[in-house]
C-alpha cells in the first residue's frame, strides 16, 4: 500500500530530482510520510526505500536516528519542553511539570485521547527566551509554569487545527531571544516540521 | 605503475614500532602493517576484508607526529615513511584498558552459556588488555535476548558491541543490506526490518565475523564448545568455487564449517548452502552399507564380499564398449582418477562422462585458453557475465565479481534473460530471450554502443557459462570465440557441480584423457597406454549418448560414481528409461539418490571430510581436501570400491592409497605434472596451485568456433535456471536449509502475461516434451519478452525437461 | 560597528524582504564579485582572516584554499544545524536577513566554482527554513538564482535540506552524511571534506554566519575587515547570551572588550541581582569560566589560553544559586543523548558519566566516584586537556569531560558535599 500518492508522489519525485543522488531524498520523504500517516509507519519506510533504491531497514536506520522521526502515533499536539542548560537554569523543569500535569501526559507518551503528546527536548535554539517550549515545533519563548497551563489549555479548548508560533507567543509568550519581525501565516497542523517544499506547511488566516 | 581501478603499486617504506625497525608498503594501514611485522594490535571493528570505520577504538595507538604524540586509530591510519609508532606506551594502555571497560559496562556475564566463549575476541582481549574490576554498578542494558532474524541467525542485542562487522558485511560486501544500526547513542542496535528477514545466502559469515557472541547460528547453537572440536583445513564441495574451509567435528560428528581466508579464492567468505549443508551428512539417506538387489526385486543390505562379487560377475559378463560411467563431478581428483582408469582400461569402454548435459563441451571447459583465474577479475578493464545468476549457483565467485564491481570499480556487463544479483552493481545489462543469444552477440561484437565499445577496450575478463538448463550449451562457444579476439581477453568457462573441472581433468569425458590431452591425440593416447595398458581408441558416448544407448540396449551396464541422472539429467524422463532398461546399474555413492534407488548394487562410499585428496576448481585451482571424520557404517573410500571391482574383473589398478593414486596423477596426467599433496599442504602453494602447474604443460588448446548455437524456435522460450535453496539432495537432507526452498512459479513478462491474460492470481501448466508442472503465475519485469523463468529442480518442477520452448496453458 | 544585525535593526518589519534587502545596498556587492576573478575574492576572505563561526573557528579563506584545483563538481553546504546548547545567532541571521546569507553563498559560490550548494537546516526551525526558502523563491525568480545570474554567465542552484533533530549534524562531515540520506555520524577525517565530502565530491562546509560576512568583506576590502578587532579575531562576531543573565540575547560585538564588560554592560549583569558564579564562554562544549577571569578579553587566542574556547558564541551564564552537579549533569546528559554512538568511549562513556552524576546528584554518590568520573573522562579524552585529546572520532564524546574536568577543578568541595553529605550544600 502506497503512503505517498498523487500530488505528494509528485512533489516526492520532484524532490528526489534536486539531490545528485536520490538517496538524499531519505529525509524529505520521511517527513512527507509523516503528514500522511502522522508518524513515521512501516509502510511508509518501505515505499521511501523503493522510491530510494534502499532497502527498508536502510531506510529505518536513517529514521531512527533522528529524534523528529516519531515511529509511534503522535498526538494532535506535540509539545516538546527544552531543557537544556539554558532552559534549565530559568525553570523548564517546572514547565514541563506544568505541562504533565496539565495536559495529564507524561514525558515521553501521548494521551489516551490521541490530543497531546509531551517530550522534553534537548536545546531548540531558543536560549536566550528561556524557557522555551515548542508546539508541533513551533516555538514559544520565555513561558512560565502558569502560561504553559495555559498554553494547554488554549489548545485543548480551542483545538486548533493550525499552531502558528506568533499567536502563541502574543498569548503565551514573554522574553524573546530577538526581535521576531513580522508575524507568519505559516504553521503547521501536525507533529513535523511546517516546510513548504514537504507539503508539511499550512497557510492562516 | 597502477593497478586497474586498485590502489597504486606501493613502494616499501620504513617505520617504527615500539623502537623497533621495520617495512612496508607505503599506505597500507598501520594495524596491518603491524601484524605483519609480528606486532598484533588489538581490534574489534576492523576487518582485513572490509573498509575500515575506526568505531570501536581498540586499536588506538600513539604516532609521533610534528604536533607532538597523538592517539590514533592504527585501522584507519596509513603508514607513511619514518613514522614513529608506540603500541604499547602508557597512554595506549590506558586507553585499550579504557574501551575494554567501556565495552564491558553493558556486556552481559553470560559467557558460561555463550556459543562464542572460548574463542570469542571479547573474552581473549580482556584477558590480554583489559581492566582488572568493574567499576560500573549501574542497570546494564537490557534487551530480548535472543531473537531470531532469519531462520538460520538468532542476534543477542546484550553482547553486541556495535562492532558493525556483520552491517557492513551485508552492505559493502554481500549487497544484501538487511540488518542495520537502528536507533543511536547509547540506544544503538543492530536489527532487521519488522517482516523482512535477514534472508541473505551469506548470512552465516556474520555469525563467524562477530567479535562476540551476538549473532549465532541456529544449526551450530549450543551444539559444542571450541575446545571440544577438531578441525581441518579443507575446500568446499558444494560448488565449483571451491572456497577454503575449515571442518569442525566434535565426536566424528561435523558440527561446524568455518570461512578460511584463502587470497586467491574467497577471502574468508562462504555461502550459506556451503556453509550449512554439512547437516545432510548425517542424514536417514545416507547409506552406510552395500545393498544388493534379491530376487524378489529389493535392494537388501548384503556384506561387501557378496557385494562387490555380484557386481564384477554382473559387470565382466558385459562385452566390449558395453558398459558406461556416470559421475565423478563430486569426487576427489583421485577418485574419478581411478574411475577412468577403471572404465578405459578395465571395462575397456570409451563411454565416460562426469557432467549430465547440463554443462559445458569439456573440450572448452578443460582447453579454452587464454584462462582467468579469479584474481584476474581485480585487474580486468572489463568483466563479461554471460552465464549463471552467479548468486543462485557459484555464490563466493558473486562476492568476487561484486567486490571488483564496487570497490574496485570496474565495469561489469551482466547478459542473461532476467534480473541477477548483480545487476544493481553492473555498467551495463542486458536480458534476452534464451535462443536469440548469437544475435545479441552479434549486436556487441559489432563494436557498436556502450557495451562494445567497452568490451572493445581490451583486457576482458569474461566469465562464461549456461545461463540455465535449457540453453544451447554451444553459445559459450561462440561467446568464448568472441572474447579471444578482444586483446588480451581471458575466459574462465563456468560449470557449477564442484569437482567438475578436476573430473574432467582426470579425463572422465568421451572426448578427454587425464591432464588436459585429447583421446583423439595418437601421442597421448601412446603415452597413457604405457602406464595403463591398452585403452578404447575412439572418443565415445557423453551423458546423452550413454542414456540413449542404454535404452536403445547399445550400452548394457552403467556405473554411477556420486551421479544421479535420474534427478539431474535435463531430461530425466530418458534417464530413468535408460536406467531401468540397463541390464546392470552399479551406484557408488554417499546417498540413497533416486538413481540409486534404481541401481542392481550399490556401494556406501566416503564423502566430504571422509576421504583425503584433491579437488580442482573453475580456475584450475588444485586444493587439498583432507579427511577428518569416518564415514558412516561400513563405507569404504570409492577408490578402494573401484579397486577392488577391478581385482574381481581380473586387473588391478595398481591402487593401494590414495596417496599413491595422486602420484600417478602427476606422473602421467600433463596438466598436474609437480603437483603432490605435500606440495599443496604448506607454505605458499597450501592456497592451491593453479593447472596447467608449469609452462607448456597443457597439451590440448581448444578454439571455440562462433556462430554455431541453435536458434530458438517460435513461441516461448524457456529459461530453467537454478536456484541456491532448491530441492536437490544437498539441500533437502540439511534441515535448516531444505525449509529456505522457495517455491515454484511461472515467471512471466508483464506484457506476455498480459497477452496472454494471465495475472498473478492464476496458475498455468507449463509443459515441455511430455513433463508438465502446475505452477502459480508470477510477473517479472525483468524477463527478456518472449521467455518463461521457471526454477530448476524445486519440489513442484522437480522431472520437467530442459527443451527449448515450452508451452502453458491456464488452469 | 555592526555588520550583520544593522538592517534588521533598522527595518524591523521587513529586513527579510528582497525588497529590503535591495533597498539597503543588498545584492551590490555580488554585481562587485562578479565584476572579480574569483581568485581575487578567496583572497579578499583570506585576507579579512576571518575565522569560522560554527565553533572550531578555522581561517576559511584557508579552508578554501584546500579545494583541490580541477575537481568538479563540488559543493558548497552551508551549515545551519545550530545545535550547540545556548546558541541561537544563526537562527536570527536566517529569519531576519536571510538574502544577507544567500549573497553570500552566491558570491561564494562563483569564488569556489560551486554550482550546486545545500542549506541544512535543522529541523526544529521550521521558521529559519520557512525564512531562507522564501528568499531562494525570490531570488529564483528575481535571477539571482538559477542559470545565468544577472547575465554574469555564472549559474547556481540552491537547495534547503531540513534535518531532523540530531545535533551531531552539525558536524560538518556528520551533517553531509545526513544530507546524503545516511545516519549523522562523523566521518573519518582525514580526508576532509574539502578533498573528499558531499558525495565523495570536493566540498566547502561553512557555518551561517561566516558566509553572512562574505558580502561586507566584498564590498568593503578583506583589509577593512581585518582591521576590525584585535588580531586573530577580526571582524564583529554574533554571541548568544542566555542563563542567569539580566538581558539574554544576541549581540553582534566587535571582540577584544573584556569578559566583565560583556557580561554586566551589556548583558545587564546577574538576573535578580543575584552574585555571578561561573559561565560558560562558547557553548555546552566550552570548559566553564570564573569570575577571576572576569578582566580577560574576549578574543578567540585568550579564551584558548584559558583552556576554554568561544565556540559557537553561546555565553551562558550561572549564578550562585547554580548547583553546578545539576547544571553539569544537564550537559552531559545532552551530549550523551546526542551521541551519534560509534565511538566506544563516547557511547559508554557520555552515558556512565550521565549516571554517576544523577547519582552524586540524587545523594547516592560514592566517595570513589569522584574519582571515577574524572577517569572515565580522561579514556574519552586522554590527559583532559586543552585542547582536548580524543580516543573518539570526533569532539563530541570529548566535549561532554568539559563541565566535568570544569566542576572538578572550579567546584571540587560542592561536588564533594554532594557525595560526603548525600544532598546539595545549596539547599
Ligand atoms: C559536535 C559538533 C557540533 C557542531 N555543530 C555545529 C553547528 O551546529 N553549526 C555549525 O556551523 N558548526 C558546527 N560544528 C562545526 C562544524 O563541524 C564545522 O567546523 C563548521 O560548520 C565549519 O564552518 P565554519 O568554518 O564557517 O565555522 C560542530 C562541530 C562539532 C564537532
Ligand atoms: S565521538 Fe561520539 S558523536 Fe563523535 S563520532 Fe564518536 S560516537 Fe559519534
Ligand atoms: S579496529 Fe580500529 S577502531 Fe575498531
Amino acid at each position: 500500500m502506497s503512503v505517498l500518492t498523487g500530488n505528494d508522489l509528485k512533489n516526492a519525485l520532484a524532490i528526489l530530482q534536486r539531490y545528485p543522488d536520490k538517496r538524499s531524498g531519505v529525509m524529505p520523504l520521511l517527513y512527507m510520510v509523516s503528514r500522511v500517516e502522522g508518524h513515521v509507519t512501516d509502510a511508509g519506510m518501505k515505499q521511501v526505500a523503493e522510491l530510494t533504491g534502499l532497502t527498508a531497514v536502510q531506510v529505518q536506520s536513517v529514521a531512527s536516528f533522528y529524534t523528529m522521526f516519531k515511529r509511534e502515533d503522535t498526538g494532535k499536539y506535540l509539545i516538546s519542553v527544552c531543557t537544556s542548560i539554558s532552559c534549565f537554569l530559568l525553570g523548564a523543569d517546572g514547565v514541563l511539570a506544568a505541562v504533565e500535569d496539565e495536559t495529564g501526559v507524561p514525558d515521553g507518551e501521548t494521551g489516551h485521547d490521541g490530543m497531546f503528546s509531551v517530550e522534553h527536548a534537548e536545546c531548540i535554539g531558543a536560549c536566550g527566551g528561556a524557557p522555551a517550549v515548542q508546539v508541533n515545533y513551533e516555538l514559544v519563548e520565555g513561558v512560565t509554569d502558569d502560561k504553559a497551563r495555559g498554553l494547554c489549555r488554549w489548545l485543548r479548548d480551542g483545538r486548533p487545527e493550525l499552531v502558528l508560533s506568533d499567536e502563541m507567543q502574543q498569548l503565551f509568550g514573554g522574553t524573546r531571544s530577538f526581535e521576531w519581525g513580522p508575524p507568519e501565516a505559516s504553521g503547521s497542523s501536525g507533529p513535523y516540521p511546517a516546510f513548504g517544499p514537504y507539503g508539511t506547511a499550512e497557510e492562516g488566516k | 605503475m597502477c593497478t586497474r581501478g586498485g590502489a597504486p603499486l606501493a613502494d616499501q617504506v620504513a617505520f617504527s614500532v615500539d623502537g623497533r625497525q621495520m617495512e612496508a608498503d607505503s599506505g597500507e594501514l598501520l594495524i596491518e602493517a603491524c601484524e605483519d611485522n609480528g606486532v598484533y594490535i588489538p581490534r574489534f571493528c576492523w576487518h582485513k576484508r572490509m573498509k575500515p570505520v575506526g568505531m570501536c577504538r581498540m586499536c588506538l595507538v600513539e604516532v609521533e607526529g610534528p604536533r607532538g604524540v597523538a592517539l590514533v586509530p592504527s585501522c584507519t591510519t596509513r603508514i607513511a615513511p619514518d613514522m614513529v609508532v608506540h603500541t604499547a606506551s602508557d597512554t595506549v594502555k590506558k586507553a585499550q584498558e579504557g574501551v575494554l571497560e567501556f565495552l564491558l559496562i553493558n556486556h552481559p556475564l553470560d559467557c558460561p552459556v555463550c556459543d562464542r566463549a572460548g574463542e570469542c575476541p571479547l573474552q581473549d582481549q580482556t584477558m590480554a588488555y583489559g581492566p582488572g574490576e568493574s567499576r560500573f554498578v549501574e542497570e546494564k542494558r537490557h534487551y530480548t535476548k535472543p531473537i531470531p532474524i532469519s531462520d538460520l541467525v538468532m542476534l543477542d542485542r546484550e553482547r553486541c558491541i556495535l562492532c558493525a562487522r556483520c552491517t557492513r558485511f551485508s552492505d559493502e560486501i554481500s549487497g544484501d543490506p538487511l540488518i542495520e544500526f537502528i536507533d543511536r547513542g547509547n540506544g544503538t542496535q543492530v536489527l532487521t526490518f519488522t517482516d523482512e528477514p535477514f534472508a541473505s545466502y551469506f548470512s552465516g559469515n556474520t555469525v563467524e565475523i562477530c567479535p562476540v557472541g551476538a549473532l549465532t547460528a541456529v544449526p551450530y547453537r549450543f551444539k559444542a564448545r571450541p575446545w571440544d572440536l577438531e578441525a581441518v583445513e579443507s575446500s568446499c564441495s558444494d560448488c565449483s568455487v571451491g572456497c577454503r574451509v575449515s571442518v569442525q567435528a566434535s565426536q566424528n560428528e561435523i558440527l561446524r564449517i568455518n570461512g578460511v581466508d584463502s587470497d586467491p579464492v574467497n577471502h574468508g567468505w562462504l555461502c550459506d548452502k556451503g556453509r550449512f549443508a554439512f547437516e545432510a551428512t548425517t542424514s536417514e539417506a545416507r547409506l552406510d552399507a552395500p545393498l544388493v538387489r534379491d530376487h524378489s526385486g529389493d535392494l537388501m543390505i548384503a556384506d561387501w564380499t557378496t557385494a562387490l562379487d555380484a557386481a564384477a560377475e554382473r559387470l565382466g559378463a558385459l562385452g566390449v564398449g558395453e558398459i558406461a560411467g556416470l559421475g565423478g563431478a563430486r569426487s576427489t581428483n583421485e577418485e574419478a582418477f581411478a574411475f577412468g582408469k577403471f572404465l578405459r582400461a578395465v571395462a575397456d569402454t570409451p563411454h565416460l562422462d562426469c557432467q549430465l548435459g547440463e554443462g559445458l563441451d569439456p573440450q572448452f571447459v578443460v582447453g579454452v585458453t587464454p584462462r582467468a583465474t579469479i584474481d584476474d577479475l581485480d585487474t580486468a578493464g572489463a568483466i563479461l557475465l554471460w552465464g549463471p545468476d552467479l548468486k543462485e549457483e557459484l555464490p563466493v565467485l558473486y562476492l568476487r565479481v561484486r567486490r571488483a564491481a564496487t570497490e574496485l570499480g570496474i565495469p561489469l556487463v551482466v547478459v542473461h534473460p532476467r534480473r541477477t544479483g548483480l545487476d544493481d552493481v553492473a555498467a551495463h545489462k542486458l536480458a534476452y530471450r534464451p535462443g536469440e543469444g548469437l544475435d545479441v552477440l552479434a549486436s556487441i561484437a559489432g563494436g557498436n554502443g556502450a557495451i562494445g565499445e567497452l568490451l572493445a577496450k581490451g583486457s576482458v575478463v569474461a566469465l562464461i557459462g549456461r545461463t540455465g538448463l535449457s540453453e544451447d550449451q554451444q553459445l559459450a562457444e561462440s561467446v568464448g570465440a568472441f572474447v579471444r579476439d578482444l586483446p588480451e581477453g581471458k575466459l574462465m568457462p563456468l560449470v557449477r557441480r564442484s569437482n567438475t573441472y578436476g573430473a574432467l581433468d582426470m579425463g572422465v569425458a568421451p572426448t578427454l584423457l587425464p591432464g588436459r590431452t585429447s583421446v583423439r591425440s595418437p601421442e597421448a593416447r601412446a603415452a597413457l597406454e604405457e602406464h595403463w595398458g591398452p585403452i578404447p581408441e575412439r572418443a565415445g558416448s557423453g551423458a546423452l549418448g550413454i542414456l540413449e544407448g542404454l535404452v536403445a540396449g547399445t550400452i548394457k551396464g552403467l556405473v554411477l560414481l556420486g551421479s544421479d541422472p535420474v534427478s539431474d539429467f535435463g531430461d530425466p524422463g530418458l534417464a530413468a528409461r535408460a536406467l531401468g532398461a540397463a541390464e546392470v546399474v552399479i551406484a557408488l555413492d554417499t546417498f540413497a539418490s533416486p538413481s540409486v534407488e534404481m541401481a542392481d548394487v550399490v556401494f556406501p562410499v566416503l564423502g566430504f571430510a571422509e576421504v583425503e585428496g584433491t579437488v580442482t576448481n573453475l580456475e584450475g585451482r588444485v586444493q587439498k581436501v583432507n579427511q577428518l571424520i569416518p564415514g558412516p557404517g561400513s563405507s569404504r573410500a570409492a577408490w578402494e570400491v573401484i579397486e577392488d571391482l577391478a581385482r574381481r574383473m581380473g586387473s588391478s589398478l595398481g591402487f593401494t592409497s590414495a596417496a599413491g593414486i595422486s602420484a600417478e596423477i602427476a606422473a602421467i596426467a600433463p596438466a598436474y605434472s609437480g603437483i603432490s599433496w605435500e606440495r599443496l599442504s604448506v607454505g605458499k602453494d597450501r592456497v592451491g596451485v593453479v593447472v596447467p602447474a608449469e609452462e607448456g604443460s597443457q597439451p590440448l588448446v581448444h578454439i571455440p568456433v562462433a556462430g554455431s548455437a541453435t536458434r530458438a524456435p517460435d513461441g516461448l522460450a524457456l529459461h530453467l535456471a537454478r536456484v541456491l535453496y532448491d530441492g536437490g539432495l544437498r539441500v533437502g537432507l540439511s534441515p535448516s536449509l531444505a525449509r529456505l526452498a522457495p517455491t515454484a512459479a511461472a515467471y512471466l513478462n508483464p506484457t506476455d502475461a498480459a497477452k496472454m491474460k494471465l495475472d498473478e492470481s492464476m496458475r498455468v501448466r507449463a509443459s515441455t516434451n511430455g513433463t508438465s508442472a502446475d505452477l502459480p503465475v508470477r510477473l517479472d519485469a525483468s524477463l527478456a519478452q518472449g521467455t518463461i523463468y521457471i526454477p530448476y529442480q524445486l519440489a513442484d518442477t522437480v522431472g520437467l525437461t530442459a527443451t527449448p520452448t515450452i508451452t502453458i496453458e491456464a488452469v | 560597528m555592526r555588520i550583520l544585525t544593522e538592517r534588521m535593526e533598522a527595518h524591523p518589519a521587513d529586513s527579510h524582504t528582497l525588497e529590503r534587502y535591495r533597498a539597503t545596498d543588498g545584492y551590490s556587492a555580488l554585481s562587485k564579485a562578479f565584476g572579480m576573478a574569483p581568485e581575487d575574492i578567496i583572497e579578499a576572505v583570506k585576507t579579512s582572516s576571518i575565522r569560522g563561526r560554527g565553533g572550531a573557528g578555522f581561517p576559511t579563506g584557508v579552508k578554501w584554499g584546500f579545494l583541490p584545483p580541477d575537481r568538479f563538481p563540488r559543493y558548497l553546504v552551508v551549515n545551519g544545524d545550530e545545535s550547540e546548547p545556548g546558541t541561537f545567532k544563526d537562527r536570527q541571521l536566517m529569519e531576519r536577513d536571510p538574502h544577507q546569507l544567500l549573497e553570500g553563498i552566491i558570491i561564494s559560490s562563483f569564488a569556489l566554482g560551486v554550482s550546486q550548494a545545500f542549506i541544512y537546516v535543522r529541523g526544529e526551525y521550521p521558521k529559519s527554513a520557512r525564512r531562507v526558502q522564501a528568499a531562494i523563491d525570490e531570488a529564483y525568480a528575481a535571477g539571482l538564482l538559477g542559470a545565468d545570474i544577472l547575465g554574469s554567465g555564472f549559474g547556481l542552484d540552491v537547495t534547503l535540506h531540513l534535518g531532523a533533530g540530531a545535533y551531531i549534524c552539525g558536524e560538518e562531515t556528520a551533517l553531509l552524511n545526513s544530507l546524503e540520506g545516511r545516519r549523522g555520524e562523523p566521518r573519518i577525517k582525514p580526508p576532509f571534506p574539502a578533498v573528499e565530502g558531499l558525495y565523495a565530491k570536493p566540498t566547502i562546509v561553512n557555518n551561517i554566519e561566516t558566509l553572512s560576512n562574505v558580502p561586507w568583506i566584498v564590498n568593503n576590502g578583506g583589509v577593512a575587515y581585518g582591521m576590525i578587532g584585535p588580531d586573530g579575531s577580526s571582524g564583529t562576531r554574533m554571541f548568544s547570551l542566555s542563563g542567569h543573565v539580566a538581558k539574554p540575547g544576541n549581540y553582534e560585538v566587535v571582540m577584544g572588550m573584556s569578559w566583565r564588560e560583556f557580561i554586566f554592560d551589556i548583558g545587564g549583569g546577574i538576573r535578580d541581582g543575584r552574585q555571578l558564579k561561573a559561565w560558560i564562554p562558547g557553548g555546552a562544549s566550552a570548559p566553564w569560566f570564573t569570575p577571576d577571569l572576569l578582566d580577560m578579553p574576549v578574543t578567540i587566542d585568550d579564551a584558548g589560553k584559558s583552556n576554554s574556547m568561544l565556540g559557537s558564541g553561546a555565553i551562558i551564564i550561572m549564578d550562585d544559586r547554580t548547583c553546578v552537579v545539576q547544571a553539569a549533569h544537564r550537559i552531559v546528559k545532552f551530549f550523551s543523548h546526542e551521541s551519534c554512538g560509534q565511538c566506544t568511549p563516547c557511547r559508554e562513556g557520555t552515558t556512565w558519566l550521565e549516571m554517576v552524576l544523577d547519582r552524586i546528584e540524587h545523594g547516592q554518590g560514592r566517595s570513589m566516584d569522584l574519582d571515577l568520573l574524572l577517569d572515565i573522562s580522561d579514556n574519552i579524552s586522554p590527559g583532559l586537556r586543552w585542547p582536548p585529546a580524543m580516543t573518539t572520532i570526533c569532539p563530541l564524546g570529548p566535549s561532554a569531560t568539559a563541565p566535568i574536568v570544569s566542576i572538578m577543578t572550579h567546584f571540587k568541595d560542592e561536588v564533594g558535599s554532594h557525595v560526603h553529605e548525600g544532598r546539595c550544600p545549596l539547599g
